[in-house]
């Protein structure tokens, strides 16, 4: 983050902004799929919260109903 | 009176199904809630056939379509540097919840506009024309083009189509479909 001189030209917005879309997509099936395992090695939502850098309460609302079937 | 009255009860079914079918889509891709992406592929499936009917009038096969999103996430995050696969970003092995039907009906922003359209727009337009025209998937197409931006218009790109081809297209397969 130190680098924002790296971070894609947004000089072409309609591009810029469905780069911003997939990202998104990309970094929400990152990070259900990281919580899946986490829960699978045992680790608690405080854990998890703590490694998202959200609180419990908000990891929980977020993530917790794509694991209920699953878990 | 008595016909137009059940046509809107078909009419009822058939926005059931599509809301459905893509919600269904949706969280089998791994989304929370269907985008208009999803409501297209939710047409497609619809059985009067209009919907893909108008992608062929294109010359576009309507089973591409589902491979012109990835395809169009794949660019996007090519754009920004990613050179990877995209059923690796967009293929969840962590499948979302099925749909249930408690609680309220919810959408993604693009899904919320293309049924505004859909529903205040276009069959409001048609119906006033005639009064027992019934909803077809390819009105659900002529919604999608109205937007000129988001994850359905750029698949439509991807395969060579764009908003006003489409619009075009959709309008023709609604003209032939509702001939008496």
């Amino acid at each position: 983050m130190s680098k924002l001189q790296t971070l894609p030209s947004p000089n072409d917005p309609a591009q810029a902004l469905a780069a911003v879309v997939a990202l998104r997509l990309m970094a929400d099936q990152l990070e259900r799929k990281a919580v899946a395992v986490a829960l699978a090695q045992g680790w608690s939502w405080s854990q998890i919260a703590e490694a998202l850098g959200v609180t419990k309460q908000a990891a929980h609302k977020r993530l917790a109903s794509a694991f209920t079937k699953s878990s | 009176m008595f016909e137009t009255i059940r046509q809107r009860i078909r009419d009822m079914k058939t926005i059931k199904a599509l809301c459905f079918e893509a919600e269904k889509i949706a969280n089998a891709k791994g989304h929370k809630e269907p985008g208009a992406e999803h409501f297209v592929l939710s047409a497609l499936a619809l059985p009067d056939g209009t919907a893909r009917k108008v992608l062929a009038r294109l010359s576009a096969n309507p089973d591409q379509f589902e491979a012109a999103i990835t395809q169009q996430y794949e660019d996007a995050l090519r754009h920004v540097g990613f050179e990877l696969h995209a059923d690796a970003a967009v293929q969840p092995e962590v499948p979302m919840p099925l749909p249930t039907s408690t609680g309220p009906y919810k959408t993604q922003p693009s899904a919320q506009s293309l049924m505004h359209t859909l529903t205040r727009e276009i069959m409001v337009k048609y119906q006033k024309e005639n009064a027992a025209a019934p909803l077809l998937g390819a009105h659900v197409i002529l919604a999608a083009s109205a937007a000129q931006y988001g994850v359905a218009t750029r698949a439509f790109r991807a395969m060579g189509i764009d908003p006003s081809q489409l619009a075009d297209a959709a309008r023709a397969e609604i003209m032939v479909s509702q001939k008496p």
